[in-house]
């Protein structure tokens, strides 16, 4: 009995088809290797989608077109003329009531102005003060209330300017931003990297926009020195009509708290406020590397 | 045919995986990051209402939970009839109501107040998850109301963070309130303060034990620096170290056996380590610098100390058992007073630059150093809260020194003590 699988051992090894047999098998094991190494099953490295910030008012579609998630940005290019009034600042100062009558060109006046009265204030004055220090003895307290009250007012003529050209130059600067960031009022709404022909935002990015909405965490709660590593995995599906119908957390972070904040952020999603394209299964990565790197 | 079947098998295989791969998206930050939370007003249950006792725990819950920087408060004044119900189980709480309001967590409570006694019932809800978290009661005098606020602060920190806070534990500190600089203690919100010593000398540098049940100063009653131990239950003080020149800066090891504090009975300050009996144990430094302000690790293995033998004041750590002494800082011109944080990662110090003292902590290991104060005036004598989330240090900021708090991370920042008197040298107490 029990010399039987020994022969049939032999026998099998004998068999002429043995060595296709065996060739066949290190051919398929290689292209599943080949397969895998090449990515073919890798969901793991399919590229996660950008994060845009999405106005949940609009539809989730499948595939949007190119264009602008966030509602059209208010225009506001009119409240600059209330730029005008810094002479407000300065009533105490005599010696320029006419200025102020030019009222388009506040910016460059108020930046020449200090510049050269500076100068021919500080030469005269400490000449003649050098000069005739023993005789004119009445004049000099005049003289030197005077030239203070002078260089007090231009000091502070200074300043005020220096201070309207930085506000000047901030405005700018918020008005270039924000024309750089917003889209022309004209543009549709979609995505940024759509490339669909629908009008709305992806439904991806808006269940991200909205279950990052919901999520609610103080980086108190957690040991400060894990906040780059942490990082929790969770799956959700939904079903077309914006209804959460189950979720799992697949990797949990270890810390109850992070973990907590995420059970909790996903029960207050149990609904979208927009019905979605079709029924969608996702693979949420929750993290804190935004914190992590506002605090490095 | 083999071969077919083989190309069968791998479709199988493949078909499965690439079907099944839901997307994935990444959410690298949370929309918000305080916690909202509903702290309503507590409600009389049975006997007498009493306004008082209401908003003396309103108050203290409010001024705590806002130190920790975990809450953003709702306004009570879009509380709808919920909270002005008495119920306090999670069937009676309308969780719909509060979750309109946007919140997350819910505080409700009741007291009773009969004659002197007081009893306080307190509840903490999560409201996305409609049930209580936890909840207390309370059994007291009416003079125990910050203390059954404090202790439910406490737990509400533990629930929500795994780690309790520390608004029940006190406060140790010098002031001249008394026209002499005495041995103070108060709650951690600056209330209750009490006078601890009668001196009329100069009273300093205080620290308690780790069973937080004595304190160690120094005292110049005797027209020397002595080291004081006090009982703070009985009162009851002994003079601990009186050897000539410096008997200063005393710090009880984590297990209690040993006291390391700064001597100059040879003439030059140096780091020792005396038995409670106030005997010599051990020399910990030996250089022709001072040696000074010695801190405990948490384990009881390493000293940090300010020693000026490099050149200007810095902190080392000294090993206790090999005598190994290590530099951990290496800018600024003048350190002092570190002191170890409980959880043992970092080390908080002040930091003389630029002409005022300000407050850093650094890693053990000499890494990320960060500045916590910016001014104005002095910040000195840093010292942890004994769950390592907040520092209690001295300022001059207002003009005279006062105590402030804040949390490690320098945010928050808060005083504790009021300006008319001179107070300094705070010490936080282990959890009462």
């Amino acid at each position: 009995m029990s010399v039987a699988p020994l022969h049939q051992g032999n026998a099998f090894h004998n068999d002429p088809k043995f060595g296709r047999l065996l060739l066949l098998s290190v051919i398929v094991h290689a292209m599943i290797w080949a397969a895998f190494s090449i990515g073919w099953f890798g969901s793991s490295t399919r590229p996660k989608p950008p994060v845009y910030y999405v106005d949940l008012m609009q539809k989730p579609v499948l595939n949007p077109q190119a264009g602008r998630p966030e509602p059209r940005p208010v225009s506001k290019p009119k409240p600059e003329p209330a730029k005008n009034p810094p002479s407000t600042v300065t009533p105490s100062v005599p010696v320029e009531p006419a200025k102020p009558v030019v009222k388009p060109p506040p910016k460059p006046a108020e930046v020449v102005i200090p510049k050269p009265e500076p100068k021919p204030v500080a030469k005269p004055i400490p000449k003649p003060a050098a000069k005739p220090v023993a005789k004119p003895v009445v004049e000099q307290p005049q003289e030197k209330k005077v030239k203070n009250a002078i260089d007090e007012i231009r000091e502070r003529q200074g300043r005020e300017a220096a201070r309207e050209e930085l506000k000047n130059k901030l405005a700018k600067l918020r008005d270039s931003a924000g024309a750089a960031a917003t889209v022309p009022a004209d543009v549709p709404i979609g995505m940024p990297d759509g490339q669909g022909n629908e009008v709305g935002v992806s439904a991806l990015a808006f269940v991200q926009a909205f279950i990052q909405q919901n999520w609610i965490l103080s980086p108190y709660l957690l040991d400060q020195s894990r906040l780059a590593n942490i990082e929790a995995k969770a799956t959700l599906t939904y079903t077309a009509s914006g209804k959460l119908i189950r979720f799992r957390i697949n990797t949990p972070s270890g810390n109850q708290q992070f973990d907590d904040s995420l059970k909790r952020a996903i029960t207050k999603s149990d609904q979208l406020p927009q019905p979605l394209p079709q029924d969608l299964e996702l693979v949420v990565t929750f993290n804190l590397k935004e914190i992590a790197a506002a605090r490095r | 045919m083999m071969l077919r079947w083989s190309i069968v098998l791998l479709a199988c295989c493949a078909l499965p995986w690439s079907a099944l791969a839901a997307t994935e998206i990444e959410i690298s930050a949370p929309g918000e990051q305080s916690i909202p939370l509903a702290l309503t007003e507590f409600l009389p249950d049975k006997g007498p209402q009493s306004a008082q006792v209401s908003a003396e725990i309103y108050e203290v819950l409010v001024a705590d939970l806002d130190l920790s920087g975990l809450f953003r408060f709702i306004a009570p004044e879009a509380f709808l009839d919920d909270a002005g119900r008495i119920g306090l189980s999670a069937t009676q709480v309308n969780f719909p109501q509060w979750r309109l309001l946007g919140t997350e967590t819910l505080i409700k409570g009741t007291y009773s107040l009969d004659g002197d006694k007081l009893v306080v019932e307190a509840r903490l809800f999560d409201i996305i998850n409609r049930r209580m978290l936890t909840g207390r009661r309370y059994v007291g005098e009416t003079k125990d109301i910050r203390r059954m606020a404090h202790a439910f602060a406490d737990l509400v920190l533990k629930e929500l963070t795994g780690e309790e806070g520390p608004f029940s534990s006190r406060i140790a500190y010098i002031s001249n309130q008394s026209g002499h600089k005495e041995l103070w203690l108060m709650d951690v919100d600056g209330k209750r303060p009490i006078r601890l010593t009668d001196h009329r000398s100069i009273v300093l540098n205080p620290d308690f034990s780790p069973r937080g049940k004595e304190i160690l100063f120094t005292s110049y009653r005797a027209n020397n620096p002595d080291l004081y131990r006090k009982e703070i239950y009985s009162g009851q003080e002994a003079k601990l170290s009186y050897k000539a020149g410096l008997n200063v800066a005393g710090r009880m090891a984590p297990n209690e056996r040993e006291i390391a504090l700064t001597l100059s009975k040879d003439g030059n300050p140096e780091i020792y380590l005396i038995d409670t009996g106030g005997r010599i144990r051990k020399r910990i430094t030996d250089s022709w610098g001072i040696d000074s302000d010695p801190s405990w690790s948490p384990d009881g293995s390493r000293l940090a100390f300010i020693s000026n033998r490099q050149g200007n004041p810095y902190v080392f750590i000294a090993d206790v058992f090999s005598g190994k002494v290590e530099r951990l800082t290496n800018r600024g011109k003048y350190d002092a007073t570190p002191a170890w944080s409980p959880k043992g990662d970092r080390i908080a110090f002040s930091r003389q630059d630029g002409g005022r003292f300000d407050l850093y902590t650094i890693k053990t290991d000499g890494s990320d150093e960060r500045r916590l104060t910016f001014g104005p005036g002095n910040s000195e004598h840093p010292r942890w809260s004994p769950d390592g989330r907040f520092i209690v240090y001295s300022s001059d900021q207002g003009g005279k020194r006062a105590i402030y708090v804040m949390r490690a991370d320098g945010t928050g920042s808060r005083r504790l003590t009021t300006q008319q008197s001179d107070s300094q040298h705070p010490a936080w107490s282990p959890r009462w």
